[in-house]
């Protein structure tokens, strides 16, 4: 370090936020409105929101608490994806902006509106009491207390990831099924309930696994992935949703969804014949994206675990097949390096 | 639920126990409660979800003599090094149930669903922490806060405890000496609500925050229960002792944990000096958190710290460690800095400055999280039931709202009974409308409660802050009593009822205000140092005249300051060397 003074120059320049507004109780429909604030670099969204509601528009309403990307109370959307406004820096948003200087903000989706940014989280909280997400513990309450359960390492890692969830619903907001279906039972409450189905000291495993297998549960996932690609933790979701998956053909059969059966068909016919048969995949229902989507990564994993011999080469390529074969490949690359990363921790 | 009407929640059967706060202390309270007596009506109400309360901060762990990782650990030394801590302000039979109930809450916390990080026998891990003589701070990676938290919300679903989110606790309703139970504004609609209640529990947290940016707090840890107890002739208690830690973030206050500098992180001034060599010239860096704490306030005091438009900072330089080391061992830190301040430190040396982080002091409880008000109580950082004493451990905090909490949920769930509150009269709930409303009346002249609020947290960190003296204690009060005049012409410009954000700030913005009175009474009257209490002007400290709790009770809208002594035990006084 040189004893010359340290100067710390910092760069700044004029920023437009155009923020989400609806007030249900004035306005008859959402719009936006534009503020354009001066900033210095290394701000972060929600820094400059706070700014704007102190010194601007003192009626912008949004969540905030922690400010340090713990709380999860901040999650909105920033430039069309939903993230947590208090660790994203506001020169990232206007590099990724497609309008000069302007980052725009939304409320998360697939939750009822409130207020400007501010969302509804109760449908959330409700689907997690549906999933009892929690440990229904073993022991009985009297006796807690008195002496630890013995956990190895290796069972703390299987959930320790799942854990880091900090319901920000960011992955809710992203959810492709959700937006179709409110119903659906939403990313993080698959995550939260494969973390308890995981764990050695719950005892209501498969009362938890028959509700995820009812409709509007596990099975409707289309494996997009957005879910995953989003979340603001960097949690695995997908191995979760996996998971309770290969756990549900496992313990219940197939006799729950035609998802499991036909991923049951589609083992089947590698396990025999060793080789994938176009006519026995089950895209006559329901077509090639669906099938790719839903059934080969989480198959691919089932392969992996029995130690069944990786698949063959598809047999008669055709273009159909070649476009299955090309994503399939991607695929099972997501499930191999899911699993590299869970190993890696 | 949500839309549940003022009459017919005022003409209600009462509620058995009302906690107000769903942090660590709040929800062990609710889940105790229904492990009691199955049959109460438990109701959580806080102004966020509970899982985002800021029980989630915490990364550490909790302390509790489990003796997996050091065999030869005893409740007894946690006992001892909780009181040499605390400066031996804490009363020790208070820290006696501490830390005897630690191993018992921690192994409760694994039996319910905790996921504790393990040692390779299988038990739960352990590591060394601050101040102890052994390692036996619990703990999951670095998340052991947001964990805890999640797992006792979880139980409080599966309990069926009613969870009114989202809601304002703003007023005590009180008869006598006896309370009828809380008043509190849905923040979704905008309602003022009456809650009867047999019993209240005060679980809202620290008030740190209003050190505001100097702070490393959550936005909301505003010191409300205290607030609103203390209004209600509830006594406060030691609110003077405030710990600071020595590196936050120049402009939010947050933290950089002591790792960065346990990796060989420099601290370095305007002129580019490791100015620890002054005052540690050892230990540099790596001295106790009090020292180092006040030896970056006083290179900024005399004139060596940076300036920028947040405050003036010093600089924490970790560039010499090189990109490899900081990648791999201090990843979240890195990753810390480069979300809120906009710095990667293998580039550049980090901004920082000491930070406002925990409140020492609290609602006045006895052992049981009782106050001197029949029917209420209080527990975790909100209260003071004393076992931090002037300064407390880390790892302990967590303990303190674990252990309390669950014993205050115990007593109330077993005394409610004795409880028969009359109904709250619906004038108060008008009143309060009334004066929400009056925040809104255009004013000829008026404040903005953001400036305000910025301005007590300038005034407390300069005056009421890591050095303290007679005359700039005295500049601090003034300030505060000005602040407090001024906050009478507060105008909230938002008046809608659909989630005002903005009318809860400027209500946070009171409360902080008249525990801050408190904070500044309590350090001018404490003449000595002690603990986080540092006198420029009393330079030690002086167990004749001090060893004793000050309590402060609201008269005419400013504290009334008594004493009250310090429980002993099993340990004389001594002088806190480490
Ligand atoms: C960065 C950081 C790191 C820490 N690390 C550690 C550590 O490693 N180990 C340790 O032991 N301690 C640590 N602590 C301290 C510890 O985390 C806190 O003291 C503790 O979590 C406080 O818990 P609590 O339940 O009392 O309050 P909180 O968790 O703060 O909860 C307060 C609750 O009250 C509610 N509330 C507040 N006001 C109102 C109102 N007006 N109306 C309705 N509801 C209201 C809130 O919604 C919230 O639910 C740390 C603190 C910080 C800031
Ligand atoms: S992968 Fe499934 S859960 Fe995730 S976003 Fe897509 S549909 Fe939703
Ligand atoms: S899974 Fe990730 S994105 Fe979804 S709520 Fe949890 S932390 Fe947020
Ligand atoms: S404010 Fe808590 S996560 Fe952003």
């Amino acid at each position: 370090m040189s004893d010359t003074t340290i100067q710390h120059h910092v760069e700044s320049r004029d920023v437009t936020f155009r923020v989400h507004r609806f007030n249900p109780q004035v306005d008859s429909k959402p719009y936006f409105d534009d503020y354009t604030i001066k900033l210095e670099k290394g701000i972060t969204v929600l820094r400059a929101l706070n700014y704007i509601k102190e010194h601007v528009d003192s009626t912008v309403t949004f969540r905030a608490f922690c400010q340090a990307g713990i709380c999860g109370s901040c999650a909105m959307r920033i430039n069309g994806i939903s993230k947590l406004a208090c660790t994203t820096q506001v020169w990232d948003e206007l590099d990724r902006s497609r309008e000069t200087g302007i980052i725009r903000i939304e409320p998360l989706r697939n939750l009822p509106l409130i207020k400007d940014l501010v969302v509804e989280m109760d449908p959330l909280v409700g689907k997690m009491k549906k999933h009892s997400n929690w440990v229904d513990s073993r022991m009985p309450e009297d006796e807690w207390g008195k002496k630890e359960f013995l956990i190895s390492e290796k069972e703390f890692l299987t959930y320790d990831k799942a854990t880091d969830c900090i319901l920000c619903a960011s992955c809710v907001s992203e959810c492709t099924i959700l937006r179709a279906h409110q119903e659906y039972v939403s990313p993080a409450v698959l995550l939260k309930s494969y973390r308890m189905n995981v764990d050695s000291r719950d005892g209501i495993h498969d009362q938890r696994l028959a509700g995820l297998v009812k409709d509007h549960g596990v099975w409707d996932c289309t494996h997009c992935y957005r879910c995953q690609e989003t979340c603001v933790k960097h949690i695995p979701i997908m191995d979760a949703i996996h998971g309770i998956r290969e756990d549900a053909i496992e313990r219940r059969g197939t006799k729950d969804t035609s998802g499991a059966r036909h991923a049951e068909a589609f083992m089947d016919d590698i396990a025999k014949k060793g080789k994938l048969v176009e006519a026995t995949l089950p895209i006559r229902t329901n077509g090639i994206a669906w099938t790719v989507k839903n059934l080969l990564p989480m198959a691919f994993k089932m392969v992996l675990k029995r130690r069944t011999p990786p698949p063959p080469p598809l047999v008669k390529a055709s273009k159909g097949i070649d476009a299955l074969r090309k994503e399939f490949r991607e695929m099972t690359g997501h499930v191999t390096k899911d699993h590299q990363k869970k190993s890696g921790e | 639920m949500l839309q549940v009407c003022t009459d017919f929640r005022l003409s209600m059967k009462p509620f058995d126990i009302v906690i107000v706060g769903g942090g660590g202390a709040g929800l062990y309270a609710a889940m105790e409660a229904m492990k009691t007596n199955p049959g109460l009506n438990v109701a959580v109400i806080s102004k966020i979800y509970p899982n985002r309360s800021h029980t989630s901060a915490a990364q550490g762990g909790a302390n509790a003599a489990l003796a997996n990782k050091a065999k030869d650990d005893t409740v007894e030394m946690h006992i001892f090094d909780t009181i040499k801590g605390s400066d031996y302000l804490a009363d020790q039979d208070a820290v006696e149930v501490l830390c005897s109930e630690a191993p018992k809450i921690i192994r409760e916390l694994d039996n319910m669903g905790t996921p504790w990080s393990r040692l390779d026998d299988k038990t739960i891990a352990q590591r060394p922490f601050g101040g102890a003589g052994r390692p036996r701070c619990c703990y999951c990676a670095d998340k052991t806060g947001h964990t805890i938290l999640q797992t006792l919300y979880e139980q409080c679903l599966r309990k069926g405890v009613f969870f009114f989110n989202e809601y304002f606790a703003i007023d005590l309703s009180v008869e006598g000496s006896r309370s009828r139970g809380l008043i509190a504004m849905n923040i979704k609609t905008g309602k003022i609500e009456a809650f009867p209640a047999k019993t209240v529990i005060f679980a809202t947290g620290g008030y740190s925050k209003m050190y505001w940016n100097r702070s490393s707090n959550a936005a909301g840890n505003t010191g409300d229960g205290q607030a609103i107890a203390y209004r209600a002739g509830i006594p406060l208690k030691d609110m003077e002792f405030v710990q600071f830690h020595p590196t936050g973030l120049r402009k939010s206050g947050l933290l950089v944990t002591e790792g960065a500098r346990g990796e060989g992180g420099y601290l370095v001034n305007a002129l580019g000096e490791r100015f620890m060599a002054r005052y540690a010239p050892e230990k540099m860096e790596l001295g106790p958190r009090d020292l180092v704490s006040r030896s970056l306030e006083t290179e900024i005091l005399e004139g060596r710290g940076l300036d920028s438009p947040a405050g003036k900072y010093l600089l924490l330089d970790l560039r010499h460690l090189g990109a490899d080391i900081i990648k791999s061992r201090l990843p979240q830190i890195r990753e810390m800095c480069m979300y809120f301040e906009g710095v990667d430190p293998i580039d550049e040396p980090v901004p920082v400055r000491p930070t406002a982080h925990y409140s020492m002091g609290g609602i006045d409880t006895d052992n049981y999280g009782r106050t001197i008000m029949e029917g209420v109580y209080a527990a975790g950082e909100c209260g003071c039931v004393s076992v931090h004493g002037a300064n407390r451990l880390g790892g302990n905090s967590l303990l303190d709202i674990l252990v309390f909490g669950r014993i205050a949920g115990r007593a109330a769930a077993e005394e409610s009974g004795k409880f028969n509150p009359s109904a709250i009269p619906e004038s108060e709930v008008t009143r309060i409308e009334h004066d929400l409303r009056g925040f809104m009346q255009p004013k000829g002249h008026y404040e903005r409660y953001g400036a305000l609020r910025e301005e007590l947290g300038q005034t407390l960190g300069l005056n009421v802050g890591i050095f303290r003296e007679a005359s700039k204690i005295r500049k601090g009060i003034e300030d505060i009593e000005s602040l407090t005049e001024r906050f009478s012409h507060v105008r909230v410009f938002d008046t809608g009822d659909i989630y005002n954000t903005n009318l809860l700030q400027a209500l946070e913005l009171k409360n902080m205000l008249d525990l801050a009175a408190t904070v500044a009474a309590g350090a001018l009257a404490r003449e000595e140092s002690r603990g986080s209490h540092t006198r420029n002007d009393f330079p030690v400290r002086d167990d004749k005249k001090w060893h004793k709790h000050t309590i402060y009770t609201y008269e005419e809208g400013h504290p009334r300051i008594g004493f009250k002594p310090v429980t002993m035990g099993r340990y004389e006084l001594q002088e806190r060397t480490y």
